[in-house]
């Protein structure tokens, strides 16, 4: 199982720098997406006994990140009429190779902190660590407000990995929480972009810089 | 002949050529080599049947009883001296004669001999005192010697810089053996592993045999002497004085105690080395300057050997730390080796075109084959590309490298850094020297005086020769030198088990025999099977442009580009571009210049707020007697007052 | 004399089969396309027919231009026989042999260039820069590849490294080892061996000057290379070691074959990069066999 388990968060790794190394939006786009569905079937792996809130919530969690924020985003990408090219404030090699040291440095601090036997084996820890850092990196180093919000939703898979740990003692209320913000701030991201795109013309969170009052 | 009179000939040939240096080239030139040779044999002969040479006279320099001591690391380090020492004697004589420079060609003469000498009284002084003193001679004769042409303000200025680093290093080397002296209680050095105490004095010696030896951070002197030095001089300070500062850290490592982190600070500052000298050079279009930048990166490679070799030596005498030593000893022979056939090429260069700008260059094979295949060689050989010796001793460092990574042992994760590090260099430095071979001497001439160039002569081409030969020797038969290499390790720390050589040595040497066969034979092959078929000569294909010139060949700043644009962030290139606005501009130009950025973005800020500082303080010092008192009367209540806040404790 | 004959042997079968991979490639590519394309034989018969042909030399050319492609040739060549065939091993063997067949690489990279500066063409100016700079890049993956290697099998030489399979790391190496195929190469993305523009290619521009008797040691030294990268590519991921003679000898030709037609249709559905791009791809492909370090370090572990 934990075989299986290792893989899916390799995966959801490797789709984090998927999207540090992609210069189109719509690319960075979809690696979010992916690695939100990746990391959606990880619940089905986790509890050992068949459970269908457990099954609902899986379903919940792909549907929302794979699909609806995506197509949002999308949506918005599309509305706003906005450049596809991503504008990188550092470059795109430098970034993989950040979040390159990002993974290794997680999975040597995963192997350090004392674990519990049944974490220690899996790469949850080290996975949950290296999403975050890949997410702060998206945050800091592109200029975009919708590569921003990648970002954010790069970081909320990595606290969703996190929260995994705890499946056994709370039953995926933290998920569901932190599910509900993001979502009401991937709207609220979405309203304002639109709203930026019409005042100025441009979404280059840099020129905010200068808004006054 | 015992050693100890072969190296009374070797000293006594040195000090009758110092004297007749003025009068008679002839004398100078015989004496000096037979001083080589008689060091050569004394050494050759210590490697061969390794026993120890000590000599105490009983008599007094200094107040500190004279005590020579010739053992393997010693012998290993002399053998290159004796080399180089020989080769750029007779090349000299040559490059720099008497006719083009009455002033300063005999005085010169006097100051190589006394390089040679006091570098060969370093690696024998099992005596602090007369360590540091030899050191300090050989430093400034060094000086002189780069600053042979001082009507070039350059060459003052690298000299300046030089001798004012080389001080600070002398700074750290007294502090090193003045604490060793306080804490052992003589002057007398040896091995002193058993005091654990001396352990924090491995810092001291660091900084001051790593400025001589020119790791990263601390090269700033480098380029600009070997660049504005004579030829023969660069080559004997690339391949011998830097070598020093590699002589100082094995010696001192072997003799004491490290501390714990020391083996791991001295890889990392190879690989940082290693990598970031080979980026330098590829910035650079003045010929000598990227070959000293290249001793940077020759450096950083034996740093990273000798950096797990105490690595191992702290784990407990893991059996890679020998290869990884075995690696390092060796690629200070064959840094010596081709760099000092490259620098000699280049001032072979230098010698018939007058310019090391190499985008003045081109095409010098035609007019300069000797010189163009013997660089060639060289450039093989630093590349590390088989089957020269350059690629025996990398491949000794990687084989310890990968062994250190399979043993899963503490060292592994940075022996994958290293290994990744070093492979990055390899290929960085290949196409530094593609880009050096192809512009300097392949292609047509860029301008005028690469047009009517000659090849250099026959004193100048033999010690090139004997070098290129000493390559291709290592390359090709590296088990012949094995016992050398395995003396001076076993020196450096005493192994429980014999280092046995690794077999696949042999095997290596055979491959690399087959290797230089088959090249030749093949290359004859086609070269005959081209001439049957018949040759047609035309102009090189242009793409269909109808009037070429020689101007629009690539130059070396556009072939670097691509790297050197990945490396921006600490080379910091200098660009001037007029960049064409409109369809047919009449006029665009491009510009790009590599400066010695650590020297003016670190060093020169940092020189300028002590001199601004210290000005500052200046003021307090003026002559009046009357502020005097004052200072008197405030230095009187500081210390009252530290006398009551001190006393209450 | 055995021996002597077993390397001859090997010698002829690589020599032989080299110039049949690009063929395949080009069927390959000829058949998504819809095309008949030309016969899978085809480079044998451009080399027979260079090889009689005569040399135009440009005048600035030197004897480097002749001797470069040989030593090439040579290297690479001696690469092959250092490289294990499957079940029949190598016919020379010896600890460290993995960095010595990494650096024959080199070697035949760096006479290539030199051959290629030879004439002082702009355009092979280009190429030759590009070339050198793309391979600093390939050369870490490269070596780190090898340590993937070496430390799942404790060993330095190559017989032993490709034994036995990458293990759990196995998709991880192979992805990063084919794009390190395809870079060292230049196929595409890198580069594209079918423009004839010379101001956007990278192989194809080095030996715009060579022609006749050089141009085919030069061909025929790429498609030795590729066949040299596909082969260790298979034997990097299969484990050859633990099957029997047939079975290992049909999975290696299986194998071979499978990266030639893999290596036909990224040509067909990818276009070439960029060249501000090619860093970031090859950074990929480092990063892909640095990964595949970890784990199998992680899964060797005690």
């Amino acid at each position: 199982m934990s075989g299986a388990m290792n893989l899916l968060i390799g995966l959801a790794m490797g789709f984090s720098l998927v999207a540090l190394a992609s210069s189109r939006l719509p690319s960075v786009i979809r690696a979010a997406a992916l690695q939100g569905m990746v990391l959606g079937m990880l619940p089905l792996l986790l509890e050992e006994k068949f459970h269908w809130l457990v099954v609902a919530v899986a379903i919940g969690t792909i549907t929302v990140k794979g699909f609806i924020i995506p197509n949002l985003l999308r949506r918005a990408l599309r509305a706003a009429n906005i450049d596809r090219e991503v504008e990188p404030l550092l470059g795109f090699v430098p970034s993989l190779l950040l979040g390159a040291a990002a993974i290794i440095g997680a999975a040597a601090l995963g192997s350090e902190l004392p674990l519990r036997p049944e974490h220690a084996k899996t790469l949850l820890v080290p996975g949950a660590f290296a999403t975050v850092v890949c997410g702060f990196i998206l945050l800091m180093a592109r200029a975009k407000a919708i590569s921003q919000v990648c970002g954010y939703l790069i970081l909320e898979n990595g606290i969703y990995l996190f929260g995994l740990l705890l499946i056994n003692s709370t039953p995926l209320l933290v998920e569901a929480g932190i599910l509900l913000d993001l979502t009401v701030a991937v709207f609220v991201i979405g309203i304002i972009v639109d709203r930026i795109q019409r005042e100025f013309d441009t979404l280059d969170t840099r020129k905010l810089t200068s808004l006054r009052e | 002949m015992t050693p100890g009179w072969l190296l009374l000939i070797a000293g006594g040939g040195l000090v009758a050529g110092i004297f007749s240096a003025r009068k008679s080239p002839r004398v100078w030139l015989a004496t000096t080599l037979a001083g080589a040779i008689a060091a050569l044999a004394a050494a050759a002969g210590m490697l061969a049947s390794g026993a120890i040479w000590d000599w105490q006279p009983g008599f007094v320099i200094g107040g500190e009883a004279v005590h020579l001591q010739l053992d393997g690391i010693s012998a290993f380090f002399l053998i290159l001296l004796a080399v180089l020492g020989g080769a750029g004697t007779l090349y000299s004589s040559e490059y720099w004669p008497d006719t083009a420079h009455p002033a300063s060609a005999p005085s010169g003469r006097a100051w190589w001999n006394g390089l040679l000498l006091n570098m060969g009284g370093v690696l024998l002084c099992a005596n602090g005192l007369h360590f540091l003193i030899a050191w300090e001679i050989f430093t400034v004769c060094a000086y002189f010697l780069i600053t042979r042409e001082r009507q070039r303000p350059e060459a003052r200025a690298a000299g300046w810089l030089y001798l004012a680093s080389s001080h600070v290093a002398m700074v750290f080397l007294f502090a090193f053996f003045a604490l060793l002296a306080a804490r052992t209680g003589s002057w007398e050095l040896g091995p002193m592993r058993d005091h654990p105490e001396l352990a924090p004095l491995f810092w001291l010696a660091l900084a001051g045999f790593g400025l001589k030896a020119g790791i990263f951070p601390l090269h700033i002197w480098l380029p600009s002497a070997h660049a504005n030095a004579p030829s023969h001089v660069s080559a004997i300070l690339s391949g011998m004085a830097i070598k020093m500062g590699i002589y100082g850290l094995v010696r001192f490592t072997g003799w004491m105690p490290a501390p714990h982190s020391a083996g791991w600070v001295v890889a990392a500052l190879g690989a940082i080395s290693a990598v970031l000298g080979v980026a330098f050079a590829l910035g650079q279009h003045d010929l000598k300057r990227l070959l000293a930048y290249h001793s940077v990166e020759n450096i950083g490679i034996i740093l990273i050997g000798l950096g797990f070799a105490m690595i191992a030596a702290a784990h407990g005498n893991a059996t890679w730390g020998h290869l990884a030593l075995a690696g390092a000893l060796l690629h200070v022979w064959n840094h010596g080796l081709f760099k000092a056939l490259l620098f000699l090429g280049a001032g072979s260069v230098l010698h018939a075109t007058g310019t090391r700008e190499m985008s003045r260059l081109g095409g010098l094979w035609r007019a300069m084959p000797w010189t163009a295949s013997l660089f060639a060689l060289g450039a093989t050989a630093i590349a590390g590309l088989p089957p020269l010796n350059g690629f025996v001793s990398e491949w000794l460092v990687y084989l310890g490298l990968f062994d250190a990574v399979s043993a899963h042992g503490p060292a592994s994760f940075a022996a994958i850094l290293a290994a990744v590090a070093l492979g990055m260099t390899g290929a960085l430095a290949l196409a530094c020297f593609v880009k050096v071979c192809g512009v300097v001497f392949l292609g047509r001439p860029r301008a005028e005086i690469a047009e009517h160039v000659h090849e250099c002569g026959w004193r100048m081409r033999w010690p090139m020769l004997a070098l290129g030969t000493a390559c291709v020797t290592i390359g090709l038969a590296p088990i012949l030198f094995w016992p050398a290499l395995a003396t001076a390790a076993a020196t450096w720390q005493p192994a429980p088990a014999p280092i046995l050589p690794p077999v696949s040595l042999v095997t290596l040497g055979a491959f690399h025999l087959a290797l230089a066969a088959l090249v030749i034979l093949a290359a004859v092959f086609l070269w005959r099977r081209v001439q049957h078929n018949g040759v047609t000569r035309a102009g090189t294909w242009d793409c269909g442009y109808a009037a070429p010139t020689p101007r629009m060949q690539y130059t070396a700043g556009s072939f670097a580009g691509i790297i050197t644009g990945w490396f921006d962030w600490i080379l910091r290139p200098q660009r001037h571009a007029h960049l064409p606005k409109e369809a047919m501009r009449a006029r665009a130009d491009f510009a790009e210049h590599t400066p010695e950025t650590v020297l003016e973005r670190f060093v020169e800020p940092a020189g300028l707020l002590a001199i601004q500082v210290s000005t500052a303080v200046r003021r307090l010092q003026h002559g009046r007697v009357q502020s005097y008192i004052f200072y008197l009367l405030l230095g009187l209540a500081a210390l009252a007052i530290l006398a009551v806040t001190g006393g209450s404790k | 004399m055995i021996a002597a004959a077993d390397i001859l042997l090997r010698l002829a079968a690589w020599l032989l089969v080299a110039p049949l991979l690009p063929g395949i490639i080009n069927k390959v590519k000829a058949w998504v396309a819809g095309r008949r394309g030309p016969p899978v034989l085809q480079l044998y018969f451009d080399l027979a027919k260079l090889w009689r042909k005569g040399t135009v030399l440009s005048t600035a050319a030197s004897p480097a231009h002749v001797i470069g492609p040989a030593a090439a040739w040579v290297a690479l060549i001696g690469a092959a026989l250092l490289l294990p065939v499957g079940p029949a091993g190598a016919s020379l063997s010896f600890r460290g042999d993995a960095l010595l067949f990494v650096y024959l690489l080199a070697f035949a990279r760096f006479c290539i260039a030199l051959a290629a500066l030879d004439t002082g063409s702009a355009f092979e100016g280009m190429g030759v820069a590009r070339e050198v700079s793309y391979a600093v890049l390939s050369e870490a993956a490269l070596i780190t590849a090898l340590l993937t290697l070496c430390v799942q099998s404790d060993s330095v030489s190559l017989a032993t490294m490709l034994a036995p399979s990458a293990g759990t790391g196995a998709a991880l190496l192979a992805a990063g080892l084919f794009g390190v195929l395809l870079a060292e190469n230049c196929r595409v993305p890198f580069d594209d061996p079918n423009t004839h523009l010379e101001l956007t290619m990278i192989h194809e521009v080095m030996v715009l000057d060579h022609s006749g008797p050089t141009l085919a040691a030069i061909l025929h030294g790429a498609a030795l290379k590729l066949l040299l990268f596909a082969v260790l590519l298979a034997e990097a991921v299969l484990p050859l070691g633990k099957l029997t003679l047939p079975q290992a000898a049909g999975a290696l030709i299986a194998a071979v074959f499978a990266v030639a037609v893999a290596v036909g249709l990224v040509e067909s559905l990818l276009a070439r990069l960029a060249f501000r791009r090619v860093p970031l791809l090859l950074t990929t492909a480092f990063l892909l066999c640095l990964f595949a370090l970890l784990v199998a370090w992680k899964g060797g572990k005690p």
